[in-house]
């Protein structure tokens, strides 16, 4: 976010940029950015790791001595970068007696409240607003959308529509199955984790067969919303 | 991230294609204290907010170019991230919120003496913008003011 640098620093403030995109970063001419060479997701490095978090800081802060710009420096320690994996980019596996993806939930809850208690209650589940034992609720929603049924939930805010909302709902589930499967395999890599739930999970499938229906329409907003859930 | 180079093609088509200002000059503000009598304020355009907030909107015009406020004494389980995008990998922010907004390390930072003090607020905005007008004209400027206002000298700005 280049441009908002320029704004800060037009008001007289000091700014100081992470960038993960150096040929934005380049033609933006923020004024002090470091370029760092890290996936999507990771701008301060690797999650849980302080000392690297303090190197990509510290070459920021670096960037003060500095008496003209534009600033753009390179962080010197390359990752080599995993490639995130899209649902395209996963065959689904699951067996032909498809399990109900609401009975998965169910089985995947054990899990999930373990990550809450290791995490003091951290989780990025928390968007569509609606507790977890309604969530089958949730789950007949997509089903019921994805059919072409004209769904809706009472719980919807009036302000959000319904393709926003199925979104927030599709985040939330998400990311109660990767928190879970997360506490199932604290070591596995990420993309172990993106290849389980595109390839191995009835939610995908649902995800999937939600998109479909969003992508089959002529309303262009719907494929926006669709390319969001699953590609 | 990446190099553009590691990237599939088509992300890579879709990095380059992306409309971006292209200006001739920088703006320029020397931090006109000792960094360790510095206060400093953390505003990331990783669409966070704070749980319970309005999460931001999906937006195929130009992209939701509002903000939210995030006090800095703010615990890693009250944010939440609702950004638009699923180019970058969630798992990161999962295990730790310091990958993107980096609360603790910044905190040390102050613990340390090496910075001044921590702002009152944090500010979060959602990147990937199609049209970052609004952003430039109004809810940019905005954040700076109350940025002014809270006496911040430096803003430590982070991506997802």
């Amino acid at each position: 976010m280049c441009v908002l640098a320029r704004v800060f620093e037009v008001a007289g403030l000091t700014t100081l940029t992470i960038a993960m995109v150096r040929e934005h970063a380049e033609k933006v001419k923020a004024p002090r950015v470091l370029f760092v060479p890290f996936p999507f997701g990771y701008a301060l490095g690797k999650p849980n790791d302080a000392p690297l978090q303090h190197r990509v800081i510290g070459a920021a802060i670096d960037l003060l001595q500095r008496e003209q710009g534009p600033v753009l420096e390179d962080f010197p320690e390359e990752e080599a970068p995993e490639a995130l994996l899209q649902a395209s980019g996963v065959p689904h596996v699951l067996p032909e007696a498809k399990q109900d993806p609401a009975d998965e939930v169910t089985t995947l809850r054990a899990f999930y409240e373990r990550w809450l208690e290791d995490h003091n209650g951290r989780t990025a589940v928390g968007l569509c607003g609606i507790p977890q034992r309604r969530w089958r609720g949730v789950v007949r929603f997509l089903e019921s959308y994805s059919r072409g049924e004209g769904a809706d939930m009472q719980e919807r805010p009036a302000d959000v529509p319904v393709p926003q909302f199925i979104r927030y709902c599709v985040d939330d589930l998400k990311a109660f199955y990767y928190e879970a499967r997360l506490t199932q395999r604290p070591n596995a890599s990420e993309s172990e984790i993106h290849r389980w739930f595109w390839g191995e999970t009835a939610m995908a499938q649902l995800i999937r067969a939600v998109a479909q229906r969003m992508n089959a329409s002529d309303n262009s907003a719907l494929k926006y919303f669709a390319y969001g859930l699953s590609r | 991230m990446p190099r553009l180079l590691t990237l599939s093609e088509i992300n890579r088509k879709a990095m380059l294609s992306f409309p971006c200002l292209e200006p001739d000059s920088t703006p320029w503000s020397l931090l006109r204290k000792p960094l360790s009598q510095s206060k400093i304020s953390l505003v990331t355009s990783a669409g966070l907010h704070l749980r319970g907030d309005k999460p931001f909107i999906g937006d195929p015009q130009g992209g939701d170019t509002s903000y939210r406020i995030i006090p800095s004494t703010t615990q890693a389980a009250d944010i939440l991230q609702s950004h638009v995008s699923i180019g970058f990998d969630h798992t990161a922010l999962m295990r730790d919120l310091n990958v993107t907004l980096p609360i603790d390390r910044v905190r040390e930072l102050v613990d340390k003496g090496i910075v001044g003090s921590l702002a009152r607020h944090y500010y979060s905005f959602m990147g990937a913008l199609r049209n970052p007008k609004p952003l430039i004209e109004t809810t940019g400027p905005e954040v700076a003011g109350r940025l002014k206002d809270e006496g911040v000298d430096l803003v430590f700005i982070t991506p997802t």
